[in-house]
């Protein structure tokens, strides 16, 4: 009764009005939220590197070969780097100061042998657990990270020897070797694939190894840093590009494609959320106007049953329960919408060539959920304005 | 409960001179179960007296109590008891839903306290002769209609005093009479009293006391 007596007489035009422009708002919302975390996800797990990270070195010209410009970075150029706000973190890659050579250590496969270039990296910027990641003295195996043109060169190899070819899990299990030699020292020291990458050329090894062996084997040899690692800021890839010709640096194109690709996706979803955001807030804000239009128009009705008895709250209860009710509509369609488009636009993204995984973010539903939940608070703030005005009189 | 005027004078009756009897600026006890007629021509406050004692105006020198209580300090849930359980009201505007039908402005008010059953609120509406108008819209009553289903919307909660502003103004004798008696009875079922507002002096019943505005 109480239902009828408030929300059966009302002007439904201005209601399907504001459904509609907070649905068109709320899909596009969390759609655009969804997509903006999918492209900033994009990449990661397909190389051991983190996400937005950069090897760099100094590009080699003619001066360089003539030994009149350095190509190794001086710790004043590191801390000039650090100090840039769109860069995030800078690391040295330190490389061996000794020989150091790799071969197959397996029955399972044929004898393969090459003096390898070995590099260490700051494990923040890799994506490795931290305990595989690691090695002391005490230890028997090396983990190592093999850059992916290794593999393909071994193959290369075992198809020549008419043997089958490996994949990045045999690989993995397949025993290394390394040997490690200075003028009067040899040792050989087993080594196990944890990962690979298409960003470094090298083998990589971890830091603490590296010292150790740096000490054992080149002892007071100078540690020149020709190469270092940095970490972009999500979306800022122009400026870091533009650094980077600025100070004649250069760095593997792919990397830097995909982080640009990243950049530019991300600022037109961006713009997309923005306007969603606006959208969202307009269609709210006419939601909330049309509430406060039915207490107006219900005024007499409203007083009247407070002069009955009508406790205050009991009303407002109404009035926000009606409401919620309609954004839950809202949320609901909203989400039937976004995953209708997610379906359409996973395919287009598929065609493209972009795989990106189909699990739904939980921003995006929080996104929805923390809209929800302010629409219900002004509603409810709102409802008990209003009702407070009708009941003065 | 007993509703104590002490000093009352609403602002815009206060250059209006007031008979020595009247009981704006005087000091007056509505005393608990009285049968209390309120006596007025037009323009006296008879409106204002409902109005203020229902906690609507506060614009008023003076002080209204209830169980010794000043009404104007009463909360929103005091308010919400009040009118719930200790004070029904027949306004002179009637202040029907016009949209509902009789059963549903009955109906609305019953299911605030489940006072009175269905059967019992029909049965009112028998006694007043407007049994048959139950699923009407109000809006399609005559004004006598409607001030009986508004009578009937008062005694569907408990109160201990009723207030009725002019409640039989659009009704005959006949009617005035059937009216009064089942209010009458009802406030004595309950140990109640009521003020009933009117433009005359009215000797058919017999009223505890009379005051005047």
């Amino acid at each position: 009764m109480l239902r009828k007596l408030l929300f059966k007489y009302q002007d439904k035009q201005q209601l399907i009005i504001a459904v509609a422009g907070a649905f068109l708002g709320m899909t596009f919302l969390i759609t655009s939220i969804h997509y903006l975390i999918k492209v900033n996800e994009f990449g990661e797990g397909a190389d051991i590197l983190g996400p937005n990270t950069l090897i760099i070195q100094k590009k080699v010209s003619n001066s360089n070969t003539l030994q009149l410009a350095k190509t190794d970075f001086t710790s004043r150029e590191v801390q000039q780097l650090k100090e840039k706000s769109f860069i995030l973190d800078v690391q040295p890659v330190i490389t061996n100061n000794f020989d150091v050579s790799l071969e197959t250590d397996d029955p399972l496969v044929p004898r393969f042998r090459t003096d390898v270039f070995v590099q260490t990296l700051d494990k923040e910027f890799l994506d490795v657990k931290t305990a595989e990641w690691n090695w002391n003295p005490n230890d028997t195996i090396v983990p190592i990270i093999m850059p992916r043109d290794f593999l393909v060169m071994l193959n290369t190899f075992a198809s020549a020897s008419g043997i089958g070819q490996v994949s990045d899990e045999v690989a993995m299990d397949i025993k290394f070797k390394f040997t490690l030699k200075s003028e009067d020292k040899k040792e050989w020291m087993n080594a196990k694939i944890i990962g690979f990458t298409n960003s470094v050329s090298s083998i990589l090894v971890p830091e603490n190894f590296m010292k150790w062996a740096n000490n054992r084997y080149a002892a007071g040899k100078e540690q020149k840093i020709t190469q270092l690692m940095i970490s972009g800021a999500e979306n800022e890839f122009g400026k870091v590009e533009s650094m980077l010709k600025e100070r004649h640096l250069e760095t593997k194109n792919t990397q830097m494609v995909v982080g640009r690709l990243k950049s530019m996706v991300g600022t037109l979803i961006m713009v997309v959320l923005g306007i969603s955001v606006i959208a969202v807030f307009l269609s709210g804000l006419v939601l909330i106007q049309y509430l406060q239009l039915l207490i107006s128009k219900n005024s007499y009705e409203v007083r009247t049953l407070l002069r009955l008895g009508y406790h205050p709250k009991l009303l407002t209860r109404g009035f926000v329960i009606y409401f919620t009710k309609v954004f839950g509509i809202i949320a609901l369609l909203s989400i039937s919408a976004f995953l209708i488009a997610k379906w359409f636009l996973d395919g287009l993204f598929e065609d493209g060539g972009l795989y990106i995984t189909n699990a739904i973010t939980v921003s995006s539903l929080l996104a929805l959920a923390v809209s929800f939940g302010l629409f219900a608070l002004a509603s409810y703030r709102s409802a008990s304005k209003g009702i407070q005005n009708s009941n003065n009189g | 409960m007993d509703i104590q005027f002490d000093q009352v004078m609403p602002h815009p009756l206060a250059s209006i001179q007031h008979g020595s009897d009247s009981i704006w600026g005087d000091s007056v006890t509505l005393k608990s179960g009285h049968k209390i007629l309120l006596n007025a021509s037009s323009g006296k406050g008879k409106s204002t007296f409902t109005m203020s004692v229902m906690g609507l105006r506060t614009d008023y020198n003076g002080t209204i109590r209830m169980n010794g209580r000043d009404i104007t300090e009463f909360s929103i849930n005091e308010w919400v008891e009040y009118r719930q359980n200790k004070l029904a009201v027949v306004f002179q505007d009637l202040q029907l839903f016009p949209n509902l039908s009789v059963a549903e402005n009955l109906l609305l008010k019953n299911q605030l306290t489940d006072f009175k059953t269905e059967k019992e609120i029909r049965g009112f509406l028998e006694i007043l002769e407007i049994d048959h108008k139950w699923d009407d819209p109000c809006r399609l009553l005559s004004m006598g209609q409607q001030q009986r289903v508004a009578i009937v919307r008062a005694l569907c909660q408990p109160f201990e005093f009723l207030i009725l502003d002019e409640p039989f103004s659009h009704l005959d004798d006949r009617n005035s009479k059937i009216s009064l008696e089942l209010i009458a009875h009802e406030a004595s079922q309950q140990n109640a009293g009521f003020v009933l507002t009117s433009l005359d002096d009215d000797d058919s019943f017999p009223f505890d006391y009379e005051i005047k505005l």
